[in-house]
């Protein structure tokens, strides 16, 4: 992972960044939605791994900052409609 | 970040509403019990489905909701207000959505128009391009498995004493080519096959139309509902006239669509909503501002997921497909295998009785045949058209996989199906006379 010389994120930033992502994806009320920021933020960041030019690592990291944004703002627009009820696979089976 | 006692003041508030509503069919509504089940129709079950019925509709990506809800909050002006701030943001949105929905299809944004849904989209190709060229164009060739919209569009054209074949498929739910390039005369206005079935899943070789419509000089028109952001779609590649687009397909919000419309060599057709002259006068109304923005945002997250999401699905198909084939026999998949949309997955179940299987499956949310059809008791017009046995129609069921389905829930659907169907093989008498060999066609019913 290129250290940040030139402006890119350091290993630190991007550790810390794919760490808030996965705690607020927990955060969702709605089962399938929590289980896909959890897996899509894994698969996106070890998809992205091998990337060595600064460019492309700026502008992923700045994507993921992105989308951690916009997850902070729907997990409190999920909890604050989420059913009482909850899915089927969230029940433990006796 | 809003604390968790505001979050629960707030839940035991908008509850509370929800108990003082006065609801007139109180009978019909489901009764949500203190947070522990579900009591609808006569059926208790203990907490929300898991859904696997994509086709029908797919929840909104909360990517979508986020580009949305600004446009519900301060930003609600008319886009077709010229004169003031709130106008020009929102006409600078659904711009930017045309984009974004054009380069999902390798399209110019001049060429979409926006509508309420694919229905809207798919009246507009079929009969408002027929009435603009009916002094010289009389017939119009589509096949007998599309959706309800289309095949309703066209029997209106044919009290209009306009022509319609409907192609028969084979039995795997393809085209054949021969048949179509022989179906095309001197007066054929337009060709309309759908590029990815909603019932079967099956993909139809849309270049290989696409080339032969070219050669032909004919309209071609393709709906694509529920191919849009799931398989790659190239209007240029593909030589597509009019396509039917829809929202709710992709993640996207309902009651958002969009067609299609090239313009090198100019399509033409006749407005069916009639006003103001918006979205070029193919469609007066005000265009539904936050509801294009979501449908916008749905088409580019679309581009950016596809590969990644189609290759999540398959696996996930394979999973649902074997896990059940491992423990029942008799199991048919409707449709070609080869040439499908991974995320539909149509099954027939031999010698079980379709609504008795839905009825014990209440913790899945599937459907036998399409949402359309699933009201009426007759076997789906898709299957039968394959060529599909009635008795096997009745027991066929639906699975729609798509970006939010995770593996456990396709492993409790293979059980919770596998469980079911065994449970009703067994009690099946005409399953007991399978298992002792007699073949069921042999036997002669004798007449009370």
């Amino acid at each position: 992972m290129a250290a940040g010389v030139a402006g890119g994120p350091t290993k630190a930033e991007v550790l810390s960044l794919f760490r808030s992502l996965l705690r607020t994806s927990r955060g969702f009320a709605d089962y399938n939605i929590r289980e896909y920021a959890k897996r899509r933020t894994k698969d996106g960041f070890r998809h992205n791994k091998n990337l060595s030019d600064t460019s492309s690592i700026s502008s992923a990291f700045s994507d993921a900052k992105s989308q951690l944004e916009i997850a902070k703002r729907q997990v409190v627009v999920y909890s604050l409609y989420a059913p009482k009820v909850k899915s089927v696979m969230e029940i433990k089976q006796s | 970040m809003v604390s968790k006692l505001l979050l629960r003041k707030l839940h035991q508030n908008t509850s509370s509403l929800r108990r003082l509503s006065t609801a007139t069919a109180a009978a019909a509504l489901p009764t949500y019990g203190s947070g522990e089940e579900i009591s609808m129709k006569g059926v208790k079950i203990s907490g929300r489905p898991l859904y696997l019925d994509m086709q029908a509709t797919c929840p909104v990506d909360p990517r979508v909701l986020d580009a949305m809800l600004p446009y519900y909050l301060s930003r609600f002006g008319n886009p077709h207000s010229r004169t003031h701030l709130y106008g020009w943001e929102s006409d600078l949105a659904v711009e930017k959505a045309r984009e974004q929905v054009a380069s999902l299809i390798n399209a110019s944004p001049k060429e979409i128009i926006f509508t309420s849904g694919a229905t809207e989209s798919n009246n507009i190709s079929i009969k408002g391009l027929m009435h603009f060229y009916r002094d010289k164009k009389k017939h119009v060739i589509t096949t007998q498995t599309e959706h309800k919209c289309v095949l309703d569009s066209s029997r209106h054209l044919q009290q209009e004493a306009f022509d319609v074949t409907y192609l028969p498929v084979e039995s795997d739910g393809l085209v054949n080519l021969d048949k179509l390039r022989d179906a095309i005369r001197a007066d054929t206005g337009l060709v309309s096959v759908m590029a990815v079935n909603n019932e079967i899943g099956v993909v139809q070789p849309v270049e290989e139309i696409g080339r032969i419509c070219k050669e032909k000089g004919v309209f071609f028109h393709t709906d694509a509902a529920q191919a849009l952001g799931k398989v790659p779609i190239d209007v240029e590649k593909m030589n597509i006239s009019l396509m039917s687009l829809s929202g709710h397909k992709v993640y996207g919000p309902k009651g958002v669509g969009a067609l299609y419309m090239r313009r090198r060599p100019r399509v033409r057709v006749e407005p069916q909503m009639n006003g103001g002259g918006q979205e070029r006068g193919i469609r007066s109304g005000t265009v539904p501002t936050p509801l294009v923005v979501g449908f916008g945002a749905a088409c580019e997250l679309a581009a950016k997921e596809m590969e990644y999401d189609e290759k999540r699905i398959k696996g996930l198909q394979e999973r649902l497909l074997n896990g059940i084939r491992a423990k029942l026999d008799g199991v048919v998949v409707n449709g070609s295998v080869e040439k499908r949309y991974p995320g539909n997955l149509n099954l027939s179940f031999a010698y079980v009785e379709g609504e008795s299987l839905l009825m014990g499956l209440k913790e899945v949310a599937v459907s036998s045949g399409s949402a359309c059809t699933s009201a009426s008791l007759e076997p789906s017009y898709v299957l039968r058209a394959l060529g599909v046995e009635e008795d096997m129609a009745h027991t066929s069921i639906r699975f729609g996989i798509g970006r939010f389905t995770t593996e456990e829930e396709i492993d409790r659907a293979v059980e919770l199906t596998v469980h079911q169907v065994e449970k009703l093989r067994e009690m099946s008498p005409l399953y007991e006379m399978v298992k002792e060999g007699i073949d069921l066609k042999s036997i002669q019913w004798a007449q009370h």
